[in-house]
Formats: C-alpha cells, structure tokens, sequence
C-alpha cells in the first residue's frame, strides 16, 4: 500500500505492535432466536454492558414515569471469543434484537468481518431489520435458520424467497447448540467474505 | 417491619450507578473514542495518584492491561459499562501508564491470507 510511514517501523518511541489480529463477528436475529445459545455453543459467552439511548421508539414500553431526565440505559451484549491458531481472535457479538437497540449496531458494525442473521421460521419478519440494515452498509452476512425442535421445516431456497435475499446471501439451516453445526455457519460466513473480496479485487483490476 | 427488605435479587447489577466511578464523566479526557477491539496495554509506568483521582476500577483495569487486552475485554472482565471504560482508560493514557497497541502487522498487509487463517482455523476446531 505504500504507507509512508512504514520506514518509520523501527523507531524506538512507536508504540508496540499488537499480538493479535481481531476480527468482529456480528450474530443478529430477532428476540428469542437462538443468539445466546449460539454464541455459548462455540466460545464462553460473557455479558458485555453497554449504554444505549432511549429513542422515541421505547416511549410506551419502558416505563419512564418519575424518571424523565432518564436518556440512556444499560444493554447486555452476548460476548464471545474464539482463539484462531497462534494470532487470530475472533470476537462475537451477540446483538440485541430490538428495533429501537440500532443505535448501537453501527458501532458495532464498524469493521466489522460479517455477520450471521439467526432465523426463526415462525417469525421471519423478525428478521427484517436485520437484513436491512446489514444490507444498507453493504457488509456480507448469511442467514441461519435455527431448526428448533418445535418449528416446521422449510427449503433455505423458500427462505431466501422470504426475505428477498440477493443470490450472494446464503442462507442454511443450523442448530445454535451444536458446536459443529455453528462451525459450519461461521465457515459459510468467512467464504462469503473471502468471495466478495476476491470479486472486488477482481473488479478493481 | 417488612421481611428481608434490604436483600436484592442476584445479578440486579451494581448499587452504584456506573459513571459514579468515573465522577460522572461520560467523554474521555482526550475526547477520542477507542474502538471495541483496539488492544492496550501498560507501559511499565506506575500511576501516579498524588491526589487520589484514581478510583479501584482505574487500578483494577491497569491491573489487567499488564499484558494486551482489548477494550471489549476490559468491559466484559470488570462488568463495567463499555463506555465507563473508555472514561476510565483515557484517564491511565493521559497519565502515560497505558498506551494504546498498533494493529497486528499482518492485519494491514495481508487480508486475504488472514481469512484463509481463520477458515483453516474453525475446519479445525
């Protein structure tokens, strides 16, 4: 890239390298979807607290009587990290499903590698917002439906016919509590990274 | 005399609102924010504290920026709020005890060779 401050690399007074490279792992989905489970089934999972504001949107169903100053309030995130080899950290984050949390998402989407939209058939239109916004900031994502035991089961083609998917967007079916089978969505995920990059350098010359 | 009134269910959270550590400062100092996975780490400065600035939560996250630790770290291992954390690690910045890390060399140079890196690495787990 020709940085031109890469002859300065062996200055005493630069600050130390880092010993890792981290990625951010984006895990969405609509309330009750599996994201916690998910995240527990492949690292430990820690609760990670954030302050959000309160939008208009929570007018109605936070209750805010006496406390009008009140402008922020406090989100646990579903934290976890998988250690890749020697120098790779994987960080998930485990986003919250409301609406009216988005706020928060374009932090946590900065830089961000993907991320994985976790379905419920019986509520679709929860994930929505989701695909939306994942969408909008042109960051690649894939779609798991979690196959509860209780859901009906369906193609990931009429899935994808759903939600309107673009044909880049895979979409499979997983179980959130089975190591292998989130291995396997995370997999899916880092390819459709790796193609849209190769399909970018690949336009660029 | 209501029964056992002073008892608070488990995992209600601290008592103490959480910019009270930070003396009710939601910026940091430096007014720059640090990202979720920016790595810091002590620079075997000690803090000073000749005017007792410092709270238990300043010494608890230099304690545990002895070695590289992101600011997600920090915040998920003190249970502190993100931001708090920011407040508090500009603090230990400004005083030269933490500094924050460069990105890992590889991850500027090479991107396509890490994403083979993590792939090879999760088909081995």
């Amino acid at each position: 890239m020709g940085s031109a401050r890469s002859d300065s690399s062996g200055d005493a007074t630069a600050p130390p390298a880092a010993a890792y490279i981290a990625h951010k792992i984006l895990i969405a989905g609509g309330f009750g979807s599996g994201k916690t489970t998910l995240v527990g089934a492949i690292s430990e999972v820690r609760p990670l607290l954030t302050e959000e504001a309160l939008t208009t949107a929570s007018v109605g169903l936070d209750d805010l009587s006496g406390v009008n100053e009140k402008t922020t309030t406090t989100v646990a995130l579903d934290f976890g990290r998988i250690t890749i080899g020697s120098r790779v950290v994987l960080y998930l984050f485990g986003l919250p499903g409301q609406e009216r949390f988005s706020f928060m998402w374009s932090e946590l989407a900065f830089g961000a590698l993907g991320a994985v939209i976790l379905a419920d058939v019986r509520r679709l239109d929860e994930c929505f917002p989701s695909v939306n916004y994942f969408e909008s900031r042109k960051l690649p994502f894939v779609v798991a439906i979690n196959c509860f035991d209780s859901a009906p089961r369906y193609d990931p083609e009429e899935i994808r016919h759903a939600l309107d998917l673009d044909p880049g967007v895979p979409t499979v079916l997983c179980d959130a509590r089975e190591v292998a089978s989130v291995k396997q969505v995370l997999i899916t995920l880092v390819e459709t990274v790796a193609a849209r990059r190769a399909a970018t350098a690949g336009r660029r010359g | 005399m209501p029964p056992s009134g002073r008892w608070r269910p488990r995992g209600s959270g601290p008592v103490v609102r959480p910019y009270a550590v930070t003396g009710g400062r939601t910026e940091p100092s430096d007014g720059e924010v640090l990202d979720l996975l920016a790595f810091v780490v002590a620079t075997g400065a000690v803090p000073t504290d000749d005017h007792h600035q410092l709270s238990p939560e300043h010494h608890r996250i230099f304690r545990m920026c002895q070695q590289q630790i992101t600011v997600a770290d920090l915040a998920a291992g003190t249970s502190l709020p993100i931001g708090v954390v920011r407040v508090l690690l500009a603090d230990l910045i400004a005083q030269g005890t933490i500094t924050v890390v460069r990105q890992h060399p590889a991850a500027e140079r090479n991107p396509t060779d890490v994403l083979q890196e993590i792939l090879n690495g999760l088909r081995a787990l």
